[in-house]
């Protein structure tokens, strides 16, 4: 053994610590892959590691058992072999979905009001009064409303129906991507003070329409936006909006 | 990020020792969701969430990241179910590797770190404070046991390292020893404790 092997060897407990990084990390792991003894100590320590690691076991918030399991439902698997975490699917699953917007905004206006009877007829079965007041809820904001559209960086178009007497909008969205990785998509009233999260935009419907998401207590300059977040979303974003549409009431 | 290392050809595959004591089958439930088995995956969560959440918790400390992290360490066990291979190690130190790496590499992104925190830190790991969330009281008693069976200084740069998220170098740092003498303190100690609460 080399002085040099030798001295990459006595680096098997920081690296089963993970406190090793940069060049020191690659070298390491290159040696890894020929050194059979390291590869056996290491993975002894890495053992040992994850008994430390299970000592500090804490219950998650009992939300995030559902988005887990809705977002995996919506991440494709890797097959065996091959070393990374990488998903090839992504970037060939976003050319596809990349599509031309929707002729006008009439359209867009009419595919939305469309998606908001479907989606409240589907719960009037079980949910009749709330049904109704949800109903009253976006049949006024239609009735006073008028429209924002644009289209977004991603691909695909968002559609705001903004009513300036109940200071509220209902926003759609049409053709946009499946966000990779798992990640979402998440909308925010933006004003000069910062940005609040209104919520996580639903997957796409039929026709490539998410279900209505409503945005309340809107002041005059707020902005909507929509920022591709990791999944679950975040508190604030942290990302670059693909789109911002003017939420003038 | 970096997966666990992979084995060399010819080398002979190590006993996971007791590391599926909490869980049924923890191999055979990845193996289902390898295969897309949603109903396995559930299972995987039920089992392993706190785990994953606990040691995000630790190393993060902010719950909002803890939470991130965590999901995006699931989600990782479900995309990646094929890759895992028993022979190379156990399914908990699998996934218990994914999710450190996960939380260290959240740590290291945010903060290009000051000096400063890192001399602050020295205090938070010391004392009761590492046991103070735990899942098996047999394990925390192991775990304890075997911690206390360290030299300080064995102890203490464990510590910094896993529960902290630093790197060596920082560990050193924060210590005030010499690269080398971390170094090997890691790995001396880590093998002590291995030994300890036989591991493999």
């Amino acid at each position: 053994m080399s002085v040099q092997s030798h001295e990459l060897h006595l680096l098997t407990g920081a690296y089963a610590v993970d406190a090793l990084t940069g060049d020191e990390l690659e070298e390491f792991e290159k040696h890894l892959q020929r050194c059979a003894s390291c590869t056996e100590e290491v993975q002894g320590l890495q053992e040992t590691a994850a008994r430390l690691g299970m000592t500090t076991a804490i219950e998650p918030p009992s939300w995030m058992r559902q988005q887990v399991l809705t977002a995996a439902g919506r991440t494709r698997q890797l097959p065996p072999s091959a070393g990374r975490l990488l998903d090839r699917g992504t970037h060939r699953r976003a050319a596809r979905l990349r599509r031309s917007l929707p002729k006008s905004v009439a359209a867009v206006a009419m595919a939305a009001a469309i998606v908001v009877l479907a989606v409240l007829q589907v719960n009037t079965r079980n949910q009749l009064e709330q049904t109704q007041q949800a109903n009253g809820n976006v049949a006024a904001v239609l009735a006073g409303g008028h429209i924002e559209t644009s289209s977004t960086t991603v691909g695909g178009s968002v559609t705001a129906v903004i009513s300036p007497r109940n200071r509220e909008a209902i926003i759609t969205t049409a053709d946009m991507p499946t966000p990779a990785d798992a990640k979402v998509y998440q909308l925010w009233v933006i004003s000069a003070s910062g940005a609040r999260s209104v919520g996580l935009l639903p997957g796409n419907g039929s026709g490539g329409v998410t279900s209505p998401v409503l945005a309340s207590d809107l002041k005059s300059g707020d902005r909507l936006g929509i920022t591709v977040e990791p999944a679950g979303g975040t508190r604030q974003p942290t990302t670059t909006p693909i789109v911002l549409l003017s939420a003038n009431t | 990020m970096n997966l666990p290392p992979t084995g060399s050809p010819g080398q002979q595959p190590v006993e996971p020792g007791h590391s599926e004591e909490h869980g049924q089958d923890l191999p055979g439930l990845l193996a289902k969701v390898a295969r897309g088995d949603h109903a396995a995956f559930e299972a995987v969560y039920d089992q392993l969430a706190a785990q994953v959440y606990g040691v995000a918790r630790k190393v993060l400390r902010d719950p909002a990241q803890s939470e991130e992290v965590a999901q995006e360490v699931m989600l990782d066990v479900w995309r990646s179910a094929s890759r895992f291979d028993s022979s190379r190690g156990s399914a908990i130190a699998w996934v218990m590797t994914i999710a450190h790496r996960r939380a260290v590499d959240r740590v290291r992104s945010e903060n290009a770190s000051s000096a400063r925190e890192q001399k602050l830190a020295v205090e938070q790991v010391s004392g009761e404070d590492v046991f103070e969330l735990v899942d098996s009281a047999l394990d925390r008693q192991r775990v304890r046991r075997c911690m206390g069976s360290l030299t300080t200084l064995q102890a203490e740069s464990i510590k910094l390292a896993y529960y902290q998220g630093y790197t060596y170098p920082e560990v050193a740092g924060v210590l005030g020893v010499a690269l080398g003498t971390v170094k090997t303190r890691i790995r001396d100690g880590l093998i002590r404790m291995r030994d300890c609460m036989g591991v493999t």
